[in-house]
């Protein structure tokens, strides 16, 4: 059987600059939520970047059901099934929120099927509903958040990916985030999420994957990855950080 | 009473054409962030397709407008594809775009120049020179028809953005052009469409200001100043701004001219820049003004 998603010896930077990426690879199962830790610099919202297409890896292959995603640009890999919501959000502040729905449709052909999709989300997510014409820009960091997040799953994806969907959000909005990466996981679809919380991402993820300068070092699952004592030295010292 | 109604008329039937102007230079900036110094230069050339239309075969200006709109569209296509496209991805690229558009509306001036001379013009249908009367109060056709136009043709530009799907791509690609690509708009289409869009409406106000005002090659020089307070004091790329300052602007231009000699009519919006970029630089309407 092939390998849903293989990501093998990714070796990336940005430019001329040096790599942030040096080898990096990790294991990705099938409707699982993967958490990728690791210190400041390390190369994690890297790798996201790699394996949507937004950046060229100069060494190493992102496979995924059997084809290489080599040169695919991240509107090709997204009609491939891979959905990547960026830091920030990456909202359309002055849109409303049904117009930024309908962006994550954009690619769909069929109108009504789209908006259709949309009136699933907003079932889903009636919080969403009740804003529904309302600028994007004007609601709370955990709103965007979850718009962000729900707008991905428009396009049906198999798999996607947060870069830190709990940045600058309140303790118990990111409860509610990492809920609804939860939600999203249990209908089958693969997430692979980066978080600088560790612990609060890896207690909610089933595998990890611990990032350091570049190259893996190692993975497992997300229990075995919590109580390892490498994560405590990587992030409380023993190895200066500059 | 009745002066001051004449003279807000007056001043309305020019910010219609004014705003039609504004848009497409608005339009240009807040999807590609080039500041199009060649915008009114293009006007020019809209205005000399509607003016030889009307010379050599009689055609009525308004009907020669989709003409121009088209000829001119077809222009910027070719400019994008040749001097834009390829600098998209440069860091300094707004700033280059200043010198590169300065470079294009010398030499379009030239060629119209070369082509047509320097005399001065103006497309002369019956209209433009007649005058609905309202008691004492007259409307000159010809504005009113051009002011009409411009604000049809406004509407129309708005009602494609809000609602059909390069429309939404548009917009979508001026707040947040990364986030427009991961969703798989292909930005650069959109650019080269919205340029397109953007100097076809040059083409229209053109054909529009072809019968308005008296116009030669070199006259751009004029409108740049007069155009760029406009899109400035509306918030850069924010065409419903755009709209807003060019009525209040030309309806302040009105009454100066009425009421204090018209050589200072034109300082009106010099004066509003100056203010602006001293108060007020982000412009009238907010921080991160938005086409719509």
């Amino acid at each position: 059987m092939t390998e849903f998603l293989k990501v093998e010896g990714i070796t990336a930077g940005y430019g001329d600059g040096p790599a942030i990426l040096d080898g990096a690879h990790m294991t990705v199962q099938q409707g699982k939520v993967h958490c990728i830790i690791g210190p400041n610099g390390a190369g994690k919202s890297t790798l996201l970047k790699v394996i949507a297409g937004m950046l060229p890896a100069r060494k190493g292959e992102v496979i995924f059901k059997g084809e290489n995603l080599k040169g695919l640009r991240p509107d090709q890999t997204l009609r491939r099934g891979i959905a990547f919501v960026p830091q920030e959000r990456a909202l359309f502040p002055k849109m409303t929120v049904r117009e930024n729905l309908r962006m994550g449709g954009y690619i769909l052909n069929d109108d009504v099927e789209r908006d259709r999709r949309i009136d699933e989300i907003f079932d889903r997510f009636p919080i969403l509903r009740e804003r529904a014409d309302q600028h994007a820009g004007t609601m709370s960091g955990g709103q965007q958040q979850t718009l962000a997040m729900a707008r991905t799953l428009i396009l049906r994806p198999e798999i996607v990916m947060f870069d830190e969907p709990s940045l600058g959000l309140a303790p118990k909005i990111v409860r509610e985030m990492f809920a609804i990466v939860r939600m999203i996981a249990e209908q089958g679809v693969t997430v692979l999420l980066v978080e600088q919380n560790a612990v609060m991402g890896l207690k909610h993820a089933d595998w990890g994957v611990v990032l350091d300068l570049g190259r893996t070092l190692f993975e497992g699952s997300a229990q075995e990855v919590l109580h390892d004592p490498r994560i405590q030295e990587l992030y409380l010292g023993g190895r200066k950080v500059a | 009473m009745e002066q001051i109604i004449q003279v807000t008329i007056l001043g309305i039937g020019l910010g219609g054409v004014f705003a039609l102007m504004g848009s497409g230079l608005s339009l240009v900036f807040g999807v590609m962030r080039i500041v199009n110094l060649a915008h009114p230069s293009l006007i020019i050339a809209g205005a000399f397709t509607a003016y030889w239309g009307f010379r050599l075969w009689g055609i009525d200006p308004l009907v020669m407008l989709p003409v121009a709109t088209v000829l001119l569209a077809a222009i910027g296509v070719l400019l994008y594809k040749v001097f834009f496209e390829r600098n998209a991805k440069s860091a300094t690229y707004s700033e280059m775009t200043v010198l590169l558009t300065f470079a294009i509306a010398m030499i379009i001036e030239g060629a119209l120049g070369a082509m047509f001379s320097n005399t001065q013009r103006v497309t002369s249908p019956s209209y433009a020179t007649d005058a609905f009367f309202i008691g004492n109060v007259f409307i000159p056709k010809g504005q009113l028809y051009a002011g009409l136009v411009s604000m049809l043709i406004i509407g129309l530009l708005a009602a494609f953005l809000k609602y059909s799907r390069l429309g939404y791509a548009i917009r979508a690609t001026t707040q947040n052009r990364d986030a427009a690509a991961l969703l798989g708009v292909n930005v650069n289409m959109v650019g080269l469409m919205s340029f397109a869009i953007g100097i076809g409406l040059a083409g229209a106000a053109g054909a529009l200001t072809s019968f308005v005002f008296s116009f030669f090659p070199a006259k751009h020089w004029e409108w740049i100043a007069v155009l760029m307070s406009l899109v400035v004091m509306g918030g850069m790329g924010s065409i419903v701004g755009t709209v807003i300052a060019s009525f209040g602007l030309s309806i302040i231009a009105a009454f100066v001219g009425a009421y204090v000699g018209s050589t200072w009519s034109t300082m009106t919006f010099f004066l509003a820049l100056f203010l602006v970029l001293l108060f007020r630089p982000q412009g009238l309407f907010g921080e991160k003004p938005e086409l719509l």
